[in-house]
């Protein structure tokens, strides 16, 4: 870790303004993170965008947790196995497949500020202060361009609102607000993520 | 040195001449033979019966083959995934630099519009078996399970967008579609594979020409070792496998054999004959076993258009065998003084004729099984002999015709051996040692398990093997010799027919007894399917509620299902042709020249090959195609087939032998060698060693050298003690060849060694009883 730390700073050209280091460091402190969220899924062929709304919980190191409420129910689990989803019978992991396999991964690094990783798949770009920071993702490779154009990221303490637009022109917008911070899982929580 | 007696022995000049103008000729024909490098393959295919009796079953064959003789996957892994991926991006880039690769694939850069066009045109053929009935049978749910979809922030990122795909057809066509293997690529498109834990970086590389070509297996194997080297030094590891490798490693083994086994029994050979003769000149009967060598390559490469590396490891032993020519006539130098080359020869011609035409009736025996190998090695073997004849008749003997002076005390000992069996059987009747032997015989043969396996025939990698084993336990891909070959009359039958057989190979995955396969009718649905489906669309226009209220047009929903319904139904070869298809590509086999329709259904990570028997019953047009099990049967009928043929050559050697010996002396002769490898296959028993193919093999040709040495005890030409000295010689010379091989990593080479190893032990001690009854009236 310190080494990856190391290298990080060297590579870091503005060292005395907000880096992405910092922004690293920032976005791993809360252990756990709960909030509501937003999400507006503009598609061309729609005159409105798909809206619906949910809660979150984010777990350091855990996964997150992703329950979609209204205008349908499902409940999600992003953790490094993959996507779950909540059925009658419990968790099941869902199949991936093909290059959008490992869009999770990116989600979670999204919201983990897990610039480190995301580093290797975009080239960043970050502007702003440790209280009003955004950061732009512009893919690297051929395939991820096929899929996105670019991901925009913005916030504070935490990561509030990201914006993923798609290279077929469709885009989503994603808010993050009611953002409580904790230091650990609810018992319920905790069970949904060990299982 | 030439006295007029001397003269008169020599064989016609015009025989040595012609052998001159034979060798000749000879030479050059291997050299045009070799004109384009050694013609040296190590393709085991080769040497087995193409058990595929039609086109179309070889043409499967060669399919099903292809992936294992052309593939080269390699592993990457390392502590830091980014250094693995890294490792593996200057791997595999020194592999593409090395020109000895078709293709270098170490990431996807999928064409996505070519895949989103495919998916778009073929929604309705390309939708699975589940989502198809779902569709039908209950409009409604199908239309809430697109709502969820497009809210959902992690299912969201479909090809086709959803303006030309309102109903989510070709969404749903897109996720269905099975994943075959481990592999996934990673967001910058660099191939994955996770297990346990840890992720490996995969290159997946494939061989311009075959992997059985003769130089190609040795350099891939040194591109390995250098990528190996090369990850090893930065703390990672590597893994890789292909059928290549083992070429390499077999290649590599049977040629340093070959030559380490050949040379060490040369040089022992002919240390032992200086010894014994004490002059250098005796060393130019080295000369036989050349000329011998080089006459069974050119036979085999004659006939069979190249030879074998397993071929050559037994023609080594060859040496052994065509060196006993000379030695018949040389050791007569102990009692035959003054020694004349020509004299010996002349008093022992009519043997080593006799000896020449048993050997050779023995090899051709075998060279009429349905086994190239076995028919490959008997060709050699007897060309190899007769041109070692040859050159020990019409050329040694003016070579060596020099004043020879042997060391006298191996004739001394042989003297001693003789009397003191005299005595032996004067308390100890020959009948009762008889009887000995059988039950010793009897007992041992009772314990002789026969096994044939064609992993015998490869040396042992285990190392290699190894890594196969790990490779296909991470990306999943372990391809089986098993298949399924389907035929029918048209595609849509095929498809029905395979569909039928995919329900059943499903429940063995349930099971886990098999970890997938890979069917045509994963990919394609019937025409009839498609048919079914254009009368259910409209339904779903019925229950499109939930879609409007997202914003979607009554109008647009209409248009997209009145353009679903009128597009035709698609082909199964319109489907093979689009990019989504590539893995599915190679199953199908086309359409035949009859009209009717083949494709295979492929398994992967077989654990018990006897749960496909019976599968297919019921299914019109199936056939299991287990090739490991009918090369078992294939084995097991040659064993007999050989066994037959041996019966007969041992017949037509009696015939023979009755010539110069009649009845009862031939009988005497025949009796040796054919207890010999009663004894030898005893002892294997004894031992707990199977008897192979090959190992039958070597107890025929057990027969056919034992006869020799009852042959030469049988003329005593210079006397029984001489003749005696003579056959010892001519054993250990041959034994040095043999016997060696019983240390041979390839298990089929190393039984087949021990076979005639203990075999020769055997004829040597019995072959003094074929002279017995000559001694008695003579006395």
């Amino acid at each position: 870790m310190l080494v990856a730390l190391s290298l990080l700073l060297a590579l870091t050209t503005r060292a005395n303004a907000f880096d992405l280091v910092q922004l690293s460091l920032q976005l791993r402190e809360p252990t756990v993170v709960r909030g509501t969220f937003t999400q507006e899924k503009y598609l061309r062929a729609l005159p409105q965008p798909l809206v619906s709304v949910g809660t979150f919980v984010l777990a350091r190191d855990r996964g997150l947790l992703w329950f979609l409420q209204d205008p349908v129910q499902q409940d999600y689990r992003i953790s490094a196995a993959g996507i779950a989803r909540r059925t009658p019978n419990g968790w099941k992991q869902t199949s991936q497949q093909g290059p959008a396999a490992r869009q999770n991964e990116l989600f979670l690094a999204v919201l983990q500020g897990d610039t480190e990783a995301l580093q290797r798949d975009f080239e960043l770009q970050l502007t702003g202060t440790t209280q009003a920071w955004a950061l732009t993702l512009t893919p690297r490779s051929r395939l991820l361009a096929q899929i996105f154009s670019t991901i925009l990221i913005q916030g504070s303490a935490t990561a509030e609102r990201i914006e993923l637009v798609e290279a077929q022109g469709d885009s989503t917008l994603l808010t993050l607000t009611d953002i409580q911070i904790d230091d650990q899982l609810s018992p319920g929580e905790h069970h949904d993520l060990a299982d | 040195m030439t006295s007029p007696t001397d003269h008169a022995l020599r064989l016609p000049a015009w025989l040595s001449s012609l052998f001159f103008l034979a060798l000749l000729g000879l030479v050059a024909l291997t050299a045009w033979q070799w004109r384009n490098g050694p013609p040296i393959s190590a393709n085991l295919l080769q040497l087995l019966p193409s058990g595929a009796p039609g086109e179309l079953e070889q043409l499967a064959e060669q399919r099903v083959q292809a992936p294992l003789n052309r593939d080269l996957m390699l592993l990457v892994q390392h502590e830091d995934e980014d250094t693995a991926v890294a490792l593996a991006q200057e791997v595999a880039g020194n592999l593409k630099a090395s020109g000895l690769f078709a293709q270098v694939r170490r990431s996807v850069q999928a064409d996505l519009p070519a895949m989103r066009q495919q998916l778009l045109d073929q929604r309705l053929v390309l939708l699975d078996r589940a989502s198809r009935e779902a569709l039908i049978a209950s409009p409604e749910d199908f239309i809430q399970q697109r709502l969820q979809r497009l809210f959902s922030p992690f299912e969201s990122t479909s090809l086709v967008p959803v303006e030309e795909d309102w109903f989510g057809l070709a969404d749903l066509a897109q996720r269905r579609l099975p994943h075959p293997g481990n592999i996934h690529p990673r967001l910058d498109g660099a191939l994955l594979a996770e297990h346990d834990g840890q992720r490996w970086a995969v290159i997946h590389a494939q061989i311009h020409g075959d992997a059985f070509d003769d130089k190609l297996p040795l350099l891939i194997d040194d591109q390995v070792r250098a990528a190996r080297h090369r990850v090893e030094s930065q703390q990672g590891e590597l893994l890789a496998a292909g059928g290549v490798l083992h070429a390499a490693y077999g290649q590599r083994q049977a040629r340093e054999e070959a030559s380490l086994i050949g040379s060490v029994s040369l040089v022992a050979t002919l240390a032992l004959l200086h010894l014994l003769f004490r002059t250098s000149r005796v060393l130019l009967v080295a000369l036989p076993v050349l000329v011998g060598a080089l006459s069974g390559a050119a036979a085999c490469v004659a006939l069979f258009g190249q030879i074998h590396v397993l071929t050559l490891v037994l023609g080594a032993s060859l040496v052994g065998v065509s060196i006993d020519f000379p030695l018949h006539y040389l050791s007569k130098s102990w009692t035959l003084q003054p020694w004349q080359a020509f004299r010996a020869l002349r008093l022992t011609l009519p043997g080593l004729a006799l000896a020449l035409a048993t050997n050779v009736i023995g090899y051709l025996a075998m060279a009429f099984t349905p086994f190239p190998a076995l028919s490959q090695v008997a060709v050699f073997s007897a060309a190899g002999l007769l041109g070692a004849f040859a050159c020990a008749t019409c050329l040694l003997p003016s070579l060596v015709n020099v004043p020879l002076q042997p060391w006298a005390a191996p004739l001394s000992w042989a003297e001693r051996a003789l009397a003191l069996r005299q005595r032996l059987l004067g308390r100890l009747p020959s009948s009762w040692l008889l009887a000995g032997f059988v039950v010793f015989c009897l007992a041992g043969i009772s314990q002789v398990s026969f096994k044939d396996d064609l992993r015998q025939w490869v040396s042992r990698a285990p190392a290699l093997q190894q890594q196969a084993e790990r490779i296909g336990q991470i990306t999943g891909f372990e391809p089986t010799s098993q298949y399924f070959l389907v035929r029918a009359q048209t595609a849509d039958e095929l498809l029905e027919r395979q569909e039928a057989l995919g329900t059943r190979l499903d429940e063995l995955v349930a099971e886990q007894k098999l970890r997938g396969y890979l069917a045509l009718s994963q990919l394609a649905a019937t025409t009839v399917a498609q048919e079914s489906l254009h009368l259910a669309l409209p339904r779903l226009l019925e229950y499109s509620q939930p879609l409007l209220a997202l914003g979607m047009t009554a109008g647009a929903l209409e248009k997209e299902l009145a353009a679903l319904q009128a597009k035709p139904v698609t082909g199964l070869d319109q489907v093979l042709a689009g990019p989504i298809a590539e893995p599915w590509r190679p199953l199908w086999l086309s359409t035949r020249s009859d009209g009717t329709v083949a494709g295979l259904i492929s398994l992967q990570g077989l654990r018990d090959s006897s749960a496909l028997h019976g599968l297919a019953d019921g299914i019109a047009g199936v056939s299991l195609v287990d090739r490991p099990a009918e090369l078992n049967r294939l084995f097991a009928e040659t064993q007999r087939q050989a066994a037959l043929l041996k019966m007969f050559a041992a017949v037509v050697i009696l015939a023979l032998l009755c010539l110069p010996f009649g009845w009862s002396g031939a009988l005497r002769c025949l009796a040796v060698p054919l207890l010999a490898a009663l004894g030898s296959l005893a002892c294997l028993g004894w031992l707990g060693q199977p008897l192979t193919l090959f190992g039958l093999f070597g107890l025929l040709l057990v027969t056919a050298i034992g006869v020799d040495y009852a042959i030469l005890m049988r003329e005593r030409i210079g006397g029984a003690a001489v003749s005696l000295v003579g056959t010892l010689l001519a054993a250990v010379t041959t034994w040095l060849s043999f016997g060696l091989l019983a240390l041979s990593s390839t298990p089929a080479v190393s039984n087949f060694g021990l076979a005639v190893g203990i075999g020769l032990v055997f004829a040597f001690l019995l072959a003094p009883w074929a002279a017995k009854t000559t001694e008695e009236p003579a006395s």
